[in-house]
């Protein structure tokens, strides 16, 4: 599966940097294993993988935030030794990390300069350094104002900051890890063309993702990790997503088929007028109507914090609506609490699995049985069987393909992927007439994420109603059947898949209005 | 994680933990006696035969019976994360419950030997119970409000004691003698071991059980682990808190019972709280860690610490504070041992911070 023409250096120019058999264990886990990477100058170079495959320690070796166990590093040719990331900084090398190493309470110039301001009489020079960070975010085709204060920007342009900073430190190896996790969907063309800029002017990028469509969009090759190990070598220009796919995860993918059914019957879920005050870190939600078929996954798209948490916790019954009806199979639900709208049919997927999905100290047979613990086989009259907990976490845990060492170990020792199936796991297993799911593959590897896809898709196909709120265009569009977009508390606008691009759905998450292909809307949230 | 962390987290086997604990304890213990010029193995031997000779045997069977109980009232309601301190209260509430019926009530022994003991679990049970709403309606914290609800509880009793059930003409403020169709039967050749210990045992039996074969009581570990977890469940928190809570009154309250229909047959005040047997049954049911199972070897234990340290006492001269000593520094090192266990994770997060 290796593709060993790509990755040659060069008219016999040395690489701007080079890995060369890097090995880096912590523990018993061998993280990366032999590894060389090189980094063409002025070229855009995706590392991928899955989470675990070794990428964020080979860049973190590069970084000099870990000193690998064997391998050499080369800038230009030259072997240097990295003890700190101020070694590197020195060396030339950048990186801009998940979570932005910024003071909030200084302004963009001020973030920029740190550490290496320009002086005058011994004092930072203001002035000089708002003029460099014009004259850097000119030469790349950023938009920041160097006066701003940090906390009062976006994360979007915090991450432009962070840029600018690697910038000035002159720095000519640049790793940005996982950089679109923040940003919106435009934010991320922009990224994208900011990062292409630079590597325009002799900037080497090393762009560290699992998402396979920013690494044919954005890079000039690819290299690609599975278990510690180099899978792959490859040129963008010549490969295909599923050549990405394959050596990430060590097989094909096979894409969720998604055939819309013909939708029947009755609306399982019924949302009328419901309307939710804006309690403190809430946001609120202003008259909402939705209803959702037998057969059908009607998606909520938005960017988070619209009011999408809200609407479901309505809907599910962990808080109660201000005005307006929620209806399961014709039934009103006002007045009811988890436990009864869950005896009805409700199951539910949510969104924050350590905090609400799951309890990480009780074992995995503990968190397969809420829910199923007061019904036979599990309890019965009173009763609860603790044989009857493990079977049905062995058989949920062998039918869905759970990687755990069994089903009495802490839920804790599961990764995200699995542990995201304990709770799938769960909730389909009630078989319910409604599931509700909020982000089902966050935090998930690539490979996961397409199994819990297909579960979601056989569940539709057996006849179940999907509420799926989503951040990710590209889940709403391989899930939903209708696409409810949510802004500022209202739905703002209504697709059906086919019409549901990226573009369409990208504006409206952020501009509201867009089309209104099917006629639920309700006239109140739709006008904007 | 580090494997560090890792060993700490899984490797040592749980069991091994409460036995370090007893183990520093005793280490300490001995470096106090060493300080006092006593021979720790002679300080140890008479602590011990202060509980378990021959003579003593049948008092500290009691405090056993009292010490089991109230290990209980703190472990029932910790198994959700509510921290019961209230149990002196609730134990003087359940004994003046018991002695009011004993004296206001009488009847045949079949008729009023229940009575008592079950005014003595309601009158607990109710005192738990109002922290249940004062936490999940008004925000305050359990421990607190058991806590601050017991003092005054411990006043009325002594109130009660001292004038509307007090005994004329005693010197003491104590009750009369109950009536003797309220003595719990005693066992043969015993004076203070009696039914009361069937009681305490069938309580723990209970509580196993419902631990670990009853939907409630999945329930309650489920709200123990994660409240967010048990609402998304939809598990009613306030109506475990009121259960927990309630149960636990009750069973300190039935230990108060059981006090006061033991020799000498009377409520006397201050005579339910001295002894400490809510705090010994605290520190027991923190050794046992939430295993509802290992409370009667963890209770034996503190029992031993504070029957035997009267025997020591007069043995060998030691201060029997060295009881109270040695059950503090069993829970300072269970204690620490969750602070280093934090700080081991804490540590071994910063070291894997950049990795995938």
């Amino acid at each position: 599966m290796t593709d060993g023409t790509a990755a040659r250096s060069a008219a016999g120019a040395p690489p701007a940097a080079e890995l060369r058999g890097i090995t880096k264990r912590f523990g018993p886990v061998l993280a990366v294993d032999g590894v060389d990477l090189v980094l063409e100058r002025g070229t855009v170079h995706a590392v991928v993988g899955e989470n675990g495959a070794g990428k964020s320690t080979l860049m973190s070796v590069l970084y000099g935030l870990h000193r690998p166990d064997a391998g050499q590093v080369l800038r230009d040719g030259r072997e240097v030794r990295l003890s700190s990331p101020l070694d590197a900084i020195a060396a030339g090398l950048g990186m801009v990390h998940q979570n932005f190493r910024l003071f909030g309470s200084l302004t963009v110039a001020e973030n920029v300069v740190y550490r290496a301001e320009p002086a005058r009489f011994g004092l930072v020079d203001r002035s000089a350094a708002e003029r460099r960070v014009e004259e850097l975010s000119a030469r790349i085709g950023l938009d920041v104002d160097p006066t701003a204060r940090v906390d009062t920007l976006p994360l979007g342009v915090r991450q432009r900051v962070e840029i600018l900073k690697a910038l000035h430190r002159q720095a000519e190896v640049l790793i940005l890890d996982e950089p679109t996790a923040v940003l919106t969907p435009g934010e991320v063309d922009s990224l994208f063309v900011v990062v292409r800029r630079m590597a325009e002017q002799g900037t080497t990028v090393a762009l560290v993702t699992h998402k396979v469509r920013e690494v044919l969009e954005a890079t000039d090759r690819v290299t690609v990790l599975r278990d510690g190990v180099v899978t792959a070598r490859l040129t963008t220009a010549q490969t295909t997503a599923g050549e990405v796919v394959e050596a990430m995860i060590g097989r094909g993918l096979v894409p969720a088929v998604n055939p819309r059914g013909a939708v029947s019957g009755e609306p399982v879920l019924e949302v009328s007028g419901v309307r939710m005050p804006a309690a403190p870190g809430a946001s609120r939600v202003q008259d909402v109507s939705l209803r959702v078929s037998p057969g059908e996954v009607v998606g909520i798209a938005g960017v988070s914090g619209n009011g999408q948490r809200e609407l479901v916790e309505a809907v599910v019954g962990l808080r109660t609506a201000q005005a307006g009806t929620v209806r399961l199979r014709g039934r009103d639900l006002a007045g009811l609490g988890v436990r009864e709208r869950r005896g009805l049919g409700i199951a539910y997927v949510p969104e924050d699995r350590p905090g609400v999905g799951t309890a990480a100290a009780l074992s995995v047979a503990d968190n397969l049985a809420l829910g199923h613990h007061r019904t036979p086989p599990i309890g019965r009259r009173g009763r609860l069987s603790p044989r009857a907990v493990r079977a049905q976490a062995a058989d949920l845990v062998r039918r869905l393909g759970v990687k755990t060492a069994g089903v009495a170990v802490p839920l804790s020792s599961l990764s995200g992927g699995n542990a995201q199936k304990v709770v799938l796991a769960r909730e389909l297993h009630h078989e319910a007439a409604l599931l509700v799911v909020e982000q089902p593959t966050q935090g998930v590897d690539v490979g996961a994420g397409e199994e819990i896809h297909r579960l979601l898709l056989d569940y539709r196909a057996r006849g179940g109603a999907v509420l799926l709120v989503s951040y990710e265009i590209s889940e709403l569009r391989a899930l939903a059947d209708r696409v409810l977009v949510m802004l500022d508390g209202a739905v703002t606008a209504e697709l059906d898949a086919a019409d549901a691009t990226e573009e369409v759905l990208g504006a409206a998450m952020v501009h509201g209005g867009g089309a209104h292909a099917a006629g639920t809307t309700t006239g109140g949230g739709a006008a904007r | 994680m580090s494997a560090l962390a890792q060993r700490l987290r899984l490797g040592a086997p749980a069991a091994l933990v409460p036995l370090g604990a007893v183990a520093v304890a005793a280490l300490v213990g001995a470096l106090v006696m060493l300080a006092a010029g006593v021979d720790p193995l002679r300080g140890y031997d008479a602590m011990f035969r202060g509980a378990l000779s021959v003579s003593n045997i049948d008092f500290a069977v009691a405090g056993f019976t009292a010490i089991l109980a109230m290990s209980l009232a703190f472990a029932i309601p910790a198994r959700m994360g509510e921290y019961n301190l209230g149990g002196d209260g609730q134990l003087v509430a359940g004994g003046i419950a018991a002695a009011a019926v004993a004296l206001y009530l009488p009847g045949p022994a079949v008729l009023l030997l229940p009575a008592c003991v079950l005014a003595g679990a309601l009158a607990g049970g109710a005192l738990a119970s109002v922290s249940a709403p004062l936490s999940t309606r008004a925000g305050v914290p359990v421990i607190i409000s058991t806590l601050l609800l017991s003092t005054p509880m411990v006043a009325l009793a002594s109130y009660l004691v001292r004038f509307p059930l007090a005994e004329e003409g005693s010197p003491v403020p104590q009750t009369p003698r109950l009536p003797d169709a309220a003595h719990l039967p005693a066992f043969p050749g015993m004076s203070y071991t009696n039914v009361g210990l069937v009681l305490v045992l069938a309580v723990l039996l209970v509580t196993v059980y419902v631990d670990a074969r009853t939907p409630v009581g999945y329930e309650i570990r489920v709200a123990g682990a994660n409240r967010g977890f048990a609402a998304y469940g939809g598990l009613s928190v306030p109506r475990l808190t009121l259960g927990t809570l309630a149960a636990a009154g009750a069973v300190a309250g039935l230990a108060g019972a059981v006090i006061v229909m033991s020799q000498p047959f009377r409520f006397i005040d201050d005579a339910l709280t001295a002894p400490g047997y809510t705090f010994a049954g605290v520190a027991a049911a923190l050794l046992a860690g939430g295993r509802p199972a290992l409370l009667p070897v963890t209770a034996a234990l503190f029992t031993i610490l504070s029957v035997g340290a009267a025997g020591m006492e007069r043995d060998v001269d030691v201060p029997r504070q060295l009881g109270q000593v040695l059950q503090a520094v069993v829970i300072l090192v269970l204690a620490l041992r969750v602070l280093a266990a934090r700080w081991m994770a804490a540590r071994a997060r910063r070291a894997a911070g950049g990795r995938a």
